[in-house]
């Protein structure tokens, strides 16, 4: 066992774990964050997509160990309490969630695409998602959705 | 699943090479873990005897890019997205940074490093084309000893390095290409994103007045390994390029790679490609 330190969803926690256990599953075992999904286990599905210092990664491809002194945000942690992040909002009004297994780590992929870039055209929006496959195939919806935060981020008459 | 094991995260390079020292038989390097995570987790013999991991992301000397007059120094540990961010990279490397561009996914090139792509010297590894041509030079230390080879020589034949149990991948060295240089860089996969490596084929050239005074020429994927044709760079220098010389010189590397790889399965399709795709790019290359 080694204890790790780091930070989930703002929240500074302290765990004592088996450090060769993938974040995936320290997040779902340990904390009981559970929206963090197992598609294929080896990097390719991006459906275990977390925010590890603001930036995508797949949590099936980080080991405990290796995130002391970390940021992880999960799907858990976007919306501000009970109000949904813009793009949730969005992913609902668009019709972008089918079977919603892929839905937290393209949501994730997203943010993390806006955090960064406002401003994105269509083949950015695409590049960002292209690591989150969604088996139902209703990638338009989710690239609408997108669309739509990012016009809402920019418009200053809109409050989110 | 993952059986027992230590994770160490040294602080500095010194730290890191004591410890391969120390724990010589039973440790293996991780920096993103794209490759050692699902390996571990599908059991690979590859880590059979691993007790520990030495995490080497947080090692300063290994994670940045400078520029000199001559050269570009990339540090091992380096992340594709962090490549893809790097003006310099950009402005003066534009097949490296395209060939990282074409790696996995956003997720994948968060962690992923660019001696991590090569250290394992899988042939479908994206930047072994582009380091070929541009003349890289790799960096390599240990506690007692530091060594700087091409990455031709450093790459010794399929999954085999140079690379010794004690030792780190510290820097990739790029002397900076002159400005007359073009070139390009082309890869083929089975889908645009996430995909592993069919084709891969890099070109340099340096024309003057349509006569080919340098080119440089390597493929991936369709060969065991990586490698540059210098018989064909030869056979091209001081050749006038027109439509027929380039077609001559794609069907030669058609030729010359069924000589390296012998025929196989996926021949008959491959090859075509891969002919009528180096001529595309040489005649990109030549014509804007």
């Amino acid at each position: 066992m080694t204890e790790i330190k780091f930070i989930v969803n703002g929240k500074n926690v302290k765990v004592a774990v088996e450090p060769y256990i993938r974040l995936i599953d320290l997040l779902r075992e340990k904390f009981d964050l559970t929206g963090t999904k197992e598609g294929c286990g080896v990097g390719e599905c991006g459906a275990c997509t977390v925010l590890m210092n603001g930036r995508a990664v797949n949590s099936c491809l980080v080991l405990a160990g290796q995130i002391d002194g970390n940021e992880i945000l999960t799907i858990e942690g976007l919306a501000n309490h009970n109000a949904l992040h813009p793009l949730q909002k969005n992913f609902l009004l668009h019709g972008a969630i089918q079977c919603g297994f892929c839905t937290p780590g393209m949501v994730l992929s997203a943010s993390a695409l806006l955090n960064k870039n406002p401003n994105p055209d269509e083949e950015e929006i695409k590049d960002a998602i292209a690591g989150n496959l969604c088996r139902c195939t209703g990638y338009k919806q989710i690239i609408e959705a997108v669309k739509e935060t990012a016009k809402e981020i920019n418009s200053p008459s809109k409050q989110l | 699943m993952i059986s027992s094991l230590e994770i160490l995260i040294p602080k500095n390079l010194n730290e890191a090479l004591s410890l391969l020292v120390e724990r010589k038989n039973n440790c293996r390097i991780i920096a993103g873990g794209t490759d050692v995570v699902p390996g571990l987790q599908q059991g690979s013999n590859r880590f059979a005897n691993s007790e520990l991991l030495i995490d080497i992301n947080r090692i300063p000397e290994i994670k940045s890019i400078t520029q000199t007059r001559e050269k570009i120094s990339i540090g091992g540990a380096e992340t594709f997205s962090d490549m893809l961010q790097n003006q310099i990279v950009k402005e003066e490397l534009p097949l490296l940074w395209k060939a990282c561009s074409t790696i996995g996914s956003v997720q994948i090139r968060n962690r992923a490093t660019i001696a991590g792509n090569f250290v394992n010297n899988a042939p479908c590894a994206d930047t072994v084309p582009a380091l070929l041509v541009y003349n890289a030079t790799i960096e390599v230390e240990s506690l007692s000893s530091k060594k700087e080879i091409s990455i031709g020589e450093f790459l010794t034949g399929p999954y085999k390095t140079k690379l010794n149990k004690d030792e780190i991948v510290t820097r990739i060295n790029i002397p900076i290409p002159s400005k007359e240089f073009r070139g390009d860089f082309y890869k083929l996969g089975r889908r645009r994103a996430v995909a592993i490596s069919r084709i891969t084929l890099a070109v340099l050239t340096k024309t003057q007045n349509h006569m080919i005074d340098e080119i440089r020429i390597a493929s991936g994927a369709v060969t065991p390994i990586g490698i540059r044709f210098s018989d064909l760079e030869k056979l091209a220098k001081g050749k006038y390029a027109d439509d027929k010389f380039l077609k001559l010189l794609s069907q030669k590397l058609g030729e010359q790679i069924l000589n390296v790889t012998g025929l196989r399965w996926s021949s008959e399709y491959k090859l075509p490609v891969v002919q009528q795709m180096f001529y595309q790019l040489l005649k990109e290359i030549e014509h804007g």
